[in-house]
C-alpha cells in the first residue's frame, strides 16, 4: 500500500463524513419543515400537556439550538437520544434491536446469493448454450423480474399455509429461512447473470488462451485464472448489494413479520417521531456510505490495473 | 486456506440455517395460547398507553379496582378487582361526591411487595399530571381537583383522592357519572409503584416491569413477542385457566392470516380488507364482527362558504341556509350501500353522532334511539334501505331553494365546488370515491385529496378543508364522550365551531328551563350556548336531566348539518375454533385470562 493509496483512502474517508453530514442536515430541517408533530393524535392532547412534553424534549428550543444540540450528542456521544413514541427507549437500542436481526437476514442472505450466484453463473459460462445453462438462464430472467414483494407471497402461501413446514412469523428462528430465501432471489440470480457474462468474456481472453496452449489443467484455468478475473463485476455489485440487502428488506420483514430494521423507516416518519427518524436516517447513511467506500477500495485489491483517484 | 475457509463459513451458515428450523415448539394445547392484536406496542405503562392494543395487554398484566368480566350468562359487567366492593359515593353539600374503597387482604405486586391504597392515589396524580403529558391525562377529569393539576403555575396541585390508611382509599368526584365504574377498569386508573417507575424505561423491560395483574411479563422480543406468565401473587389465580400467552407482534394483516390460517396463532385481530368476504364465507365460525362504540363520518368546516356565488344572505340567515344545505347533502348517501358493498365489515349504518352501544340514562336503552325527532326511525335520518328515494326527494327539495336545478339532467348547476380530505388509505378511499359520484349524480363536483396520516391531522385540527373524513371511537359508556369535544376550546373540534367566522356568530339558542336548569340564550354565539350547555352538563348530578341535556347537545351538533355520521364502527377479527372462555369488550380490548384450549 504505497502513500498515493493512503492518500485515497483518507479523502475517501473524509467525503464519506461530509455526505453523512448533509445527509443529517439535510433530513433535520426538513423533517420539522413537514406539517404535523410528534405530540399530534386522533385524540387531541392539552396545550398545557403538549408544551410540557415539547419541553421535555428540548423542542421549545429555537430550531438551529436543536440542530446543533442535537450535531454536538451524535458526533460527542453518539447520542441519539429517547424516542418519543416508544416512550422510555432510547432510538439506539431500538435501532441495534432491529439490526441485529436485519443484518442476520441480510448478511445470510447476500452470501446465500453470492455463493450460488457465482457457482452458477460459472455452470453456466461452462456449460454455454448447453441444456443446463438455459435452465439457468430462464431461472435467474425469472427471479431477477419477479419483485420480492410477489416471491415473499408465493412462498408464504406454499410453505406456511399449505404444505405448514415453515411458521409464517419471523419471531422465531425458523420463520427467517422464507423470508431470506426471498431476499437473496433477487441479487442471486443477477450475480449469477453478471458471473456468466463475465466468465465468458474472459475465457475469451488471450491469455487463457496461453494457458491452454501451455497445458495448463482446466480446473487450474478456471480457478486459477478466470474467476479471479471475472468476479471483479461482481465485486462492484456486491458492497451496494449488502447496503441494499440489509436495508431494503422493508417489504419483505413485513410479509413475514419480521422484526428488522424496515419498519421504523416509515413508522418513524408517520409517527413524526423526530430523534428516531434522525436515527435510522443516520444508521442507514452510514451503512450505505461505508459499503460503497469498501466496495470501491476492493476493486484495486483484486484489479491492480484500477486507478485509484 | 482461504477457499477452505470460506467453504467451511458456507457450510456453517447453511447448518446454522436448517438447524434453526427445528427451533419451532408446538404450544402446549392446554396452557399456552399464540395471539396476535398488533405490532409493537407504543407503550405498556398503563397511564401513557392510548391504544387498545396497549390496553389489552395491561388488562392482563395490572389490576386496578375494578375490571370487565363476564358473568354466567356471557353478559359483560364491571365487577371490584382489587377493591373488595364496588361501594356507591356518598353526596358532599357542594355537590362533590365521595367513594370510599377498602382493598382485598394481602395483596403484592408481581415483585412480592405489598401493594397499598397510597399507590393508588400515587398512579392517579402521575397519570393526569403535566409532567407525564399522557394522552389519556383527561381520563381522570372528573376527579376533583384536576383542574388545577392541569395548571402549570401550579405545579404541586393534587388530585382530591387520599389513602386513608394502606388499605383504604378515598376519591372524590366533581359530580357523580354513571361510568364512575367503568373508569376504575380503565388503565389510566391502574396502580403502578412510585420506585418502579421512577426509572423511565421500567415498561419496556421484563426485569423491570413490575404488575400485580393477572399475568407478569417473562419475555419481550422487541417487536417479535411479548410472553406473559399467570402471575401466582394474583389474589384471584385459581382461577385464571391460561398459563401462557404469547402475544405476537405484527402489523400485517396478510401475515397475521397466514399465521391464523396455519394454526399458530389462535386469534388475529386485523385481517386484509380485501378478503372479508371471502372469510366470512370459508370460516363462519372463526370470523367474528362485534361492536365497538364509534363512529365513521363525514365532518364539514363551519366556515367554508357553500352558498352559490352571489348569494344574498348573510350572518345568522346565511348560516341558517348553510345548516339546512348541508343536513340535505347528508340524505343524499345510501349508507346501507357504503356497508355493505364498500366497508364490508359488519358495520351499521349510522343515524345519530352518538355512536351505538352507547346507553341512555335507564342503562339498557341505546342512546342513538332516543335521539332525534323520534318519528318512526331511530336517530336523525331514516338509513333503511327503502327509506333512500325519499330521503333523496327530501334533499333536492332543499336544495332546489338555493340552488339552480337543471330538470333535464337532474343535476344543480351553480353549487360550488369542494374538496374532500380524507388520510391515506385504500379503505377511505373507496369511501371518498363513493361520496364524490353520489354527490356529482346531483351535479355537486367534489375533488378527492388524501394526506399522510400526521399531515392530515395538523390540517384537520387547524380547519383547513372543507369536507374532510372523521371517526371518534369512546373511551368510555358515556354520550358525553362524543359531545365535550365540541367546544369551542376543545383540541378535538374539528369542524371549528365557535372558531374563526364562526366564532362571533350569533345565531344559536339555547333554552334549558324546561330541564329545571336556569339558563336560556337567544341568538347568542357557540360559545353561550353549546359550550355552557357542555359544562352544565358535566355538573349536573341528576342522571335523567343529564342524558336529556346530552340529547339536547346532540340535537345541536346535528342541526348544523356538520357532522354527517356513515357507519358505527364493528371490531372485526379471527378466532380459532378450540379456545374457549374468551370475550372482548365494546372497547376493543380483548381477553385470554379464562381461555382454555381444546
Amino acid at each position: 500500500m504505497n502513500s498515493k493509496n493512503i492518500l485515497y483512502i483518507v479523502k475517501r474517508i473524509l467525503l464519506a463524513l461530509l455526505t453523512v453530514w448533509v445527509v443529517i442536515t439535510i433530513t433535520f430541517f426538513v423533517m420539522h419543515a413537514v406539517p404535523g408533530g410528534p405530540f399530534l393524535s386522533e385524540k387531541a392532547m392539552s396545550e398545557s400537556a403538549v408544551k410540557a412534553l415539547e419541553a421535555k424534549y428540548g423542542m421549545d428550543k429555537p430550531l438551529m439550538t436543536q440542530y446543533f444540540t442535537y450535531l454536538k450528542d451524535v458526533v460527542t456521544k453518539f447520542d441519539f437520544g429517547p424516542s418519543i413514541k416508544q416512550r422510555g427507549r432510547m432510538v439506539i437500542d431500538v435501532i441495534a434491536d432491529g439490526m441485529r436481526t436485519s443484518a442476520k437476514l441480510g448478511l445470510i442472505a447476500a452470501f446465500l446469493a453470492l455463493i450460488v450466484g457465482v457457482v452458477l453463473g460459472a455452470v453456466a459460462a461452462l456449460r454455454r448454450n448447453k441444456i443446463v445453462d438455459k435452465i439457468i438462464m430462464v431461472l435467474t430472467t425469472a427471479f431477477v423480474s419477479m419483485p420480492s414483494f410477489i416471491m415473499g407471497v408465493l412462498l408464504l402461501i406454499a410453505f406456511v399455509i399449505r404444505l405448514k413446514w415453515l411458521p409464517g412469523n419471523g419471531a422465531t428462528a425458523g420463520g427467517l429461512v422464507l423470508p431470506i430465501i426471498t431476499l437473496s432471489l433477487y441479487p442471486m440470480a443477477y450475480i449469477t447473470r453478471l458471473t456468466r457474462s463475465s466468465m465468458l468474456d474472459v475465457l475469451g481472453q488471450d491469455y487463457i488462451r496461453t494457458a491452454r496452449a501451455k497445458g495448463v489443467s482446466k480446473w487450474k484455468i478456471i480457478f486459477g485464472h478466470a474467476m479471479k478475473n471475472s468476479l471483479i463485476p461482481v465485486i462492484t455489485y456486491f458492497g451496494p448489494m449488502i447496503a441494499y440487502i440489509v436495508t431494503g428488506s422493508i417489504v419483505v420483514e413485513q410479509i413475514y413479520a419480521v422484526p428488522g430494521i424496515g419498519r421504523f423507516f416509515v413508522s418513524s416518519i408517520i409517527n413524526r417521531d423526530y430523534p428516531m427518524i434522525m436515527g435510522t436516517t443516520i444508521i442507514l447513511a452510514i451503512l450505505i456510505v461505508v459499503m460503497n467506500m469498501v466496495s470501491d477500495i476492493l476493486y484495486k485489491v483484486v484489479d491492480p490495473r484500477i486507478k485509484l483517484d | 486456506m482461504k477457499k477452505l475457509l470460506a467453504v467451511l463459513l458456507t457450510l456453517a451458515m447453511v447448518v446454522t440455517l436448517f438447524a434453526a428450523c427445528g427451533d419451532k415448539k408446538p404450544a402446549d394445547a392446554a396452557s399456552e395460547i399464540n395471539v396476535c392484536i398488533a405490532s409493537e406496542p407504543d407503550t405498556i405503562d398503563p397511564a401513557l398507553n392510548s391504544a387498545v392494543d396497549g390496553a389489552t395487554l395491561i388488562a392482563h398484566l395490572f389490576s386496578g379496582l375494578a375490571k370487565w368480566a363476564q358473568d354466567e350468562n356471557g353478559n359483560l359487567i364491571i365487577v371490584a378487582d382489587a377493591a373488595q366492593e364496588l361501594t356507591e359515593g356518598v353526596k358532599n353539600d357542594d355537590g362533590t361526591i365521595t367513594y370510599t374503597y377498602t382493598l382485598r387482604d394481602g395483596l403484592t405486586w408481581s415483585d412480592g411487595q405489598p401493594l397499598t391504597a397510597q399507590d393508588f392515589v400515587y398512579s392517579w396524580n402521575r397519570a393526569c399530571s403535566l409532567e407525564l403529558g399522557a394522552d389519556y391525562g383527561y381520563m381522570l377529569e372528573i376527579v376533583d381537583g384536576y383542574e388545577a393539576t392541569q395548571d402549570e403555575n401550579q405545579p404541586d396541585a393534587k388530585l382530591n383522592a387520599k389513602a386513608i390508611d394502606d388499605k383504604t382509599i378515598e376519591v372524590t368526584l366533581t359530580t357523580d357519572v354513571p361510568y364512575w365504574n367503568e373508569l376504575l377498569a380503565f388503565p389510566s386508573y391502574f396502580p403502578v409503584r412510585e420506585d418502579v417507575v421512577a426509572n423511565e424505561s421500567w415498561a419496556t423491560d421484563p426485569a423491570t416491569y413490575i404488575c400485580n395483574g393477572a399475568y407478569k411479563m417473562t419475555d419481550w422480543k422487541h417487536n417479535s413477542v411479548i410472553t406473559l406468565e399467570k402471575n401466582e401473587n394474583y389474589y384471584d389465580a385459581d382461577k385464571v385457566t391460561m398459563d401462557k400467552i404469547n402475544f405476537y407482534l405484527s402489523d400485517d394483516a396478510n401475515n397475521m392470516l397466514a399465521n391464523f390460517k396455519n394454526g399458530d396463532w389462535k386469534l388475529i385481530d386485523d385481517v386484509p380488507t380485501n378478503e372479508i368476504a371471502t372469510l366470512k364465507t370459508e370460516y363462519p365460525d372463526e370470523f367474528k364482527v362485534v361492536g365497538q362504540i364509534g363512529t365513521y363520518y363525514v365532518c364539514w368546516n363551519i366556515n367554508e362558504d357553500i352558498l352559490p356565488a352571489g348569494s344574498d344572505l348573510e350572518g345568522a340567515e346565511a348560516e341558517a341556509a348553510k345548516e339546512e344545505i348541508r343536513n340535505a347533502i347528508s340524505l343524499l348517501f345510501d349508507r346501507n350501500y357504503i356497508v355493505d358493498e364498500i366497508a364490508q365489515g359488519g358495520q351499521v349504518p349510522a343515524s345519530s353522532f352518538v355512536a351505538m352501544g352507547l346507553t341512555d340514562a335507564d342503562g339498557s336503552t341505546e342512546f342513538y334511539k332516543n335521539a332525534g325527532p323520534n318519528a318512526d326511525f331511530d336517530g336523525y335520518y331514516n338509513v333503511a334501505a327503502d327509506a333512500q328515494e325519499s330521503n333523496y326527494n327530501a334533499a333536492i327539495e332543499v336544495l332546489k331553494k338555493y340552488y339552480d336545478y337543471d330538470e333535464a339532467t337532474g343535476k344543480f348547476t351553480n353549487f360550488p365546488s369542494l374538496t374532500y380530505l380524507y388520510n391515506t388509505s385504500e379503505g377511505h378511499k373507496a369511501i371518498g370515491e363513493y361520496l364524490q359520484s353520489a354527490l356529482d349524480g346531483v351535479g355537486i363536483s367534489i375533488q378527492l385529496e388524501n394526506q399522510e396520516w400526521n399531515t392530515f391531522l395538523n390540517t384537520r385540527k387547524d380547519g383547513n378543508f372543507s369536507i374532510a373524513r372523521n371517526g371518534w371511537l369512546a373511551d368510555y359508556n358515556d354520550p358525553i364522550s362524543f359531545l365535550d369535544m365540541w367546544t369551542s376550546a376543545s383540541g378535538n373540534n374539528d369542524v371549528q365551531y365557535g372558531k374563526g367566522a364562526n366564532k362571533d356568530l350569533k345565531h344559536y339558542s339555547l333554552d334549558l328551563t324546561p330541564y329545571g336548569v336556569d339558563v336560556k340564550v337567544e341568538n347568542g354565539t357557540w360559545a353561550e350556548t353549546y359550550d355552557v350547555l357542555i359544562s352544565t352538563i358535566k355538573t349536573c348530578n341528576d342522571t335523567e336531566v343529564r342524558y336529556q341535556l346530552m340529547h339536547v347537545a346532540e340535537d345541536m351538533l346535528m342541526a348544523t348539518g356538520c357532522l354527517c355520521p356513515l357507519y358505527y364502527y364493528t371490531d372485526l377479527f379471527m378466532i380459532s375454533k378450540d379456545v374457549h372462555g374468551f370475550f372482548s369488550n365494546p372497547l376493543g380490548y380483548k381477553y385470554f385470562m379464562y381461555t382454555t384450549i381444546g
